[in-house]
């Protein structure tokens, strides 16, 4: 053992750098070779800038910029070399926008568009120039969208969550603002009918109003009045109906949930989005009793619109309705509360309310986002929980088995906008967990960078829980949308130069490792190597995470970085990173059986089936061979090709019914096969004592003896579907017996 | 639709009916008629599906089958001769919550009502359209219709048809739209339950031709079908008819056709050796006017008082001027 390792591996136990060769990382200004491709994302097309298009029916509610140009292209742009001005002008613009937004300027698409586009013109040839005008304002007349323009960053969770929220309750709210309406305006015409039909309505001044000034000279109203029959005192709603209506009614007005229609209330409506788990829950407690009353008000009204409404059983089921009468489908037309949180992280005070309001099974939907999942908390030193704190709300909050859990970084929000509107319209609690990647704190990294890395690195993994989707864990828990799911840890291909100019190809783990490794905070933890020529007792940490500690015997783990210069550099890593990295690893493998990746329980039932099959398969071999003349051996045939294919349980119970209908006794007593029997009448006008219909008005044999053998034959003679048999005859001194039998022979 | 807590009550208070209570008059069809099959099937369709009779509307045309209306205990408009589905289109417009169902003859649909039934296809609005087709004029005692094969002789035909009878499948599945198009036979309860009861469900408009016999005046007719189950051929899908062991047994010759495959629809309907019993296409998702057409908000009596006076003012002389 060299005496360079003896410091390689003192510094991978220890954290000490021994020897003055290794180096301290956070002046190199290191990040993972992988991100060696990314330095300026503005130069780059991926899902930011992102437009929250502004609602339109069937409109995704999220699209990446770079998604938008790319139709714009395939609409506008000629193919092949015809259209390469265009493509180039419109990319050209798509990176104004991007770095306009980068440099903190916002607003709507269009606005940015405008903005971009002049920037273009005024940098455009003058040959150009017009060409370019024209490109443009074809593009802009084309653009299916428009909506505010977010980037990446610690706004954009919130921002993407409360634009989604907002076009789930506009879905919502308009479903059942149309539905008060409607059923205001029938409530009001039931009064209004009853109104018309009493005395009141009958005087001579209402009749005088109702025909308007122009022609009043011409009736004599009070004549009019006299004449009009006055309707009788059981015409007129029942009070206790009347008041029922009414109030039903009134309620409906005066609602607070929903805004628009003609409200009669003068308390403003309610607002749905809080900044607190306790707030949200406490305004729901407060409102409780008038959503009960409006939920009260709505089926009365439903009821008393269809005159489905008995007094005998629903008052009494009225009378007892309150908060503990309602299921959670009574909720699910109402607006749902909205909160917003940031900064979990550093107040874990949050996670118990979050956790409460879960619980409660009511419709709240939680954003919980984290700006730093690496931080560690001050008050309990000694605890090394690398990425601990983002993941334990979500986790917690499956434990419920009730609330939707969505976990995801930002960078990937926009390919979740489906699953963001199932949890939001799903009639539950709803936790968004959300890594921003906006603490600042990986190296120069941009948040979407930070973010990405969180989810691809297994540090902040992305999973859905959906209470909805069905009865098991294999219906409700997905994880397949995080990178290269079956496996442990991702692998890339990563390409470089090495000192000869040499092109090398490498297959690189992106583990835990490199996620920290962009954290300048945790940079104690690795240490440069002098030289990258280091290859003895080396391993990289991908290798050294899935090797055994025997395996892996005294070889220092290290990770390939690349400096300002990309320059790459090789850097050792110490346990205590190794040894979160094993940890999140585990989480991962955790969630990976969860979502039915090398499921332990699945594995080892396969393996004693397997173990089963092929002791099985060897019996049978077996006995083969003891069965066999001597001569050759008989040579195993595979197992599928000795088994007959197996009935399936539809074919068995189909062939069952088959073979029982075949197989119906005949019967000398007289039948009819009433269900193919057309309700033709002939048979009962016939006789319908004899023959009768059933519940399904199919004739069937009634009485036998209310007929006679003759009466059967001419009825099945003239039966057009010919279903009547007259089996033989009941009295043997029935007269023309001989003449009957033989007609009867036809149908029986 | 009604809110969850409505739906609970009205679910605890289920009523009940028996095909009893959808009975009205009693038929005039003559004995032995197909329509009384029909007539059966519907009653039973009413009760299984629990349809308030007040929420239930049937409505004809001129014929045999146009009579369908008086039979039903519920709702009924005996329309004018092919006319049937304008009015049932205004019913559905204007009632949205009524269940909507037509009964049209062969003459009534396909000769003078075509017009009607052409666009009613087009329109996809929900209903369930019986045609009852007998091959004949009925009610005025046999005269040729449009589906009369060559060769009938009635009393407008004395030396016979000279035409190949139109295919009311063929032609209905030849609309832009078209959204459910099945066929029955009378003479098949089971199966004829069956597809009215899956046209009934679908959501936009359910055409459903129907073989009807008609004992007196071409007693004859089916008869080639109905003695030799083997020219049946029931279509049959997981998606479409699903039929029993013992009506699979007697009719052996099945197909499983996937009603979504609109060109195998249109082969299998202008076949002329097997009669195709059965959903021959079915499109879930095709366009329905009423549904497009259905305003975002109710409509006020106000409202429209104030738009009828918008337009009336534009025609108006006032007194003082």
């Amino acid at each position: 053992m060299s005496l360079e390792h003896v410091d390689l591996v003192a510094f991978h136990l220890t954290g000490e750098r021994s020897g003055g060769q290794l180096q301290d990382v956070s002046e190199l200004d290191l990040r993972p070779a992988l991100f060696s491709g990314y330095g300026d994302l503005s130069r780059l097309r991926y899902d930011y800038p992102l437009v929250l298009v502004a609602a339109m029916e069937g409109e995704e509610l999220l699209r990446p910029l770079s998604g938008i140009i790319d139709d714009l292209l395939a609409q506008i742009a000629a193919p092949g070399s015809d259209g390469e001005f265009d493509r180039k002008q419109l990319l050209n613009l798509e990176h104004e926008i991007r770095a306009a937004l980068a440099d903190g300027e916002g607003g709507t698409l269009s606005e940015a568009w405008r903005r971009a586009a002049e920037a273009l013109r005024a940098e455009a040839d003058e040959a150009a120039e017009e060409q370019l005008a024209d490109l443009l304002e074809r593009a802009k007349a084309a653009l299916p969208v428009d909506g505010e323009l977010i980037d990446c960053d610690g706004e954009a969770p919130g921002k993407v969550l409360r634009h989604a929220w907002q076009a789930d309750q506009k879905t919502r709210a308009g479903a059942l603002r149309r539905r008060l309406d409607q059923l205001i305006l029938k409530l009001h015409g039931i009064l209004q009918a009853d109104y018309l039909k009493s005395a009141d309505a009958k005087t001579a001044d209402n009749l005088k109003g109702s025909v308007g000034t122009s022609y009043e000279a011409t009736f004599d109203f009070e004549a009019l009045s006299r004449l009009l029959p006055q309707g009788a005192a059981e015409d007129a709603l029942p009070e206790t109906r009347r008041q029922r209506v009414q109030w039903a009614l009134d309620t409906l007005r005066t609602q607070r949930f929903v805004t628009g229609g003609q409200q009669s209330g003068d308390e403003a409506p309610y607002d749905f989005v809080f900044d607190g788990c306790a707030g949200a829950l406490a305004a729901f407690r407060e409102r409780l009793p008038g959503l009960v009353d409006l939920i009260k008000a709505l089926a009365i009204a439903e009821l008393e619109i269809d005159n489905r409404y008995k007094e005998s059983r629903h008052d009494a089921y009225f009378a007892r309705f309150n908060e503990n009468t309602l299921v959670a489908a009574d909720l699910e037309p109402f607006p749902s509360y909205l909160v917003l949180l940031r900064g979990l992280d550093r107040d874990p005070g949050w996670q118990a309310e979050i956790i409460q309001a879960m619980s409660t099974g009511l419709p709240i939907k939680v954003l919980a986002q984290a700006d730093d999942i690496l931080r560690q908390d001050d008050d309990t030193p000694g605890q090394f929980s690398f990425g601990a704190k983002g993941l334990q709300i979500a986790n917690m909050a499956l434990g419920l088995n009730r609330a939707y859990v969505l976990q995801a970084g930002a960078s990937n929000l926009c390919r979740f906008r489906d699953k963001l509107q199932q949890g939001l319209a799903y009639p539950g609690p709803a936790l968004f967990s959300v890594f921003s990647g906006a603490a600042g704190n990986a190296a120069g990294a941009a948040p979407y960078l930070a973010a990405a890395s969180a989810m691809e690195s297994r540090a902040f993994p992305a999973f859905t829980y959906d209470p909805s989707a069905g009865n098991d864990w294999a219906s409700r828990f997905c994880i397949a949308d995080n990178p290269q799911a079956e496996s442990e840890w991702p692998e890339h291909d990563f390409h470089y130069e090495d000192a000869e100019l040499q092109r090398i190809e490498e297959r690189l783990t992106f583990t835990f490792v490199d996620f920290v490794a962009c954290d300048r905070r945790f940079a104690d933890h690795l240490a440069g190597l002098p030289s990258n020529d280091i290859q003895n007792g080396l391993l990289p940490v991908g290798e050294y995470l899935r090797r055994t500690p025997e395996d892996r015997a005294e070889n220092v783990p290290y990770l390939l970085m690349v400096d300002r210069d990309d320059r790459l550099r090789k850097v050792v890593v110490d346990e205590t990173l190794i040894g979160a990295a094993r940890r999140c690893g585990e989480v991962w493998h955790a969630l990976q059986e969860l979502g039915g990746i090398h499921n332990s329980h699945a594995d080892r039932l396969l393996a004693a089936e397997r173990d089963r099959w092929q002791e099985e398969k060897e019996r049978e071999l077996a006995e083969l061979r003891d069965q066999a003349p001597a001569g050759p051996a008989v040579s195993p045939a595979p197992a599928t090709a000795t088994e007959a294919p197996a009935a399936t349980p539809a074919a068995e119970d189909s062939a069952e019914a088959a073979a029982e209908v075949e197989a119906a006794p005949p019967s000398d007593d007289a039948y009819i096969e009433t269900p193919r029997c057309t309700t033709c009448n002939e048979c009962t006008e016939l006789n319908n004592r004899l023959f009768a219909y059933d519940e399904n008005e199919q004739a069937y044999i009634a009485d036998p003896d209310a007929g006679s053998f003759k009466e059967l034959v001419e009825a099945a003679e003239v039966c057009q579907v010919s279903i009547i048999h007259p089996g033989k005859p009941r009295n043997p001194d029935e007269p023309n017996l001989d003449d009957l039998l033989k007609r009867a022979e036809l149908f029986n | 639709m009604s809110t969850p807590a409505t739906e609970r009550l009205l679910k605890s208070n289920d009523e009940n009916f028996t095909i009893d209570d959808f009975k009205s008059n009693m038929p005039r069809w003559c004995t032995g008629c197909g329509n009384n099959a029909i007539l059966t099937a519907l009653q039973r369709l009413c009760r299984d599906e629990k349809l308030p009779r007040e929420k239930t509307v049937f409505v004809s045309g001129i014929g045999c089958s146009s009579r369908f209306p008086h039979y039903m205990n519920t709702y009924g408009f005996h329309g004018l001769h092919g006319r049937a589905l304008p009015i049932a289109e205004g019913i559905k417009m204007a009632r949205p919550d009524l269940h909507v169902f037509v009964n049209t003859g062969d003459g009534d649909c396909c000769s003078i009502g075509t017009a009607h039934w052409i666009h009613a296809i087009r329109y996809n609005m929900n209903m369930t359209v019986l045609m009852h087709d007998n091959h004949l004029y009925g009610l005025t005692k046999k005269q040729a219709s449009p589906t009369s094969p060559q060769g009938l002789q009635s009393n407008t035909t004395p030396r016979g048809t000279f035409l190949e009878p139109l295919n009311p499948l063929s032609v209905t599945l030849g609309i832009t739209n078209a959204s459910f198009v099945a066929q029955a036979v009378d003479w098949n309860p089971e199966s004829l339950f069956e597809i009215i009861s899956r046209a009934y469900r679908h959501k936009g408009f359910s055409f459903v031709r129907i073989l009807q016999r008609c004992p007196e005046y071409v007693p004859t007719m089916f008869d080639h079908w109905m003695n030799h189950p083997d020219k049946t051929l029931l279509l049959t899908h997981e998606n479409g008819m699903q039929v029993s062991p013992s009506l699979a047994a007697t009719y052996k010759n099945q197909e499983t056709h996937d009603p979504l495959n609109l060109d195998r629809a249109r082969e299998i309907a202008s076949m002329t050796e097997q009669v195709p019993v059965g959903i021959l296409f079915h499109d879930p998702e095709a366009t329905r006017y009423d549904d497009i057409r259905d305003p975002d908000r109710p409509i006020s009596p106000e409202t429209i008082r104030s738009a009828l006076d918008s337009e009336f003012d534009k025609f108006t002389v006032w007194p003082e001027q």
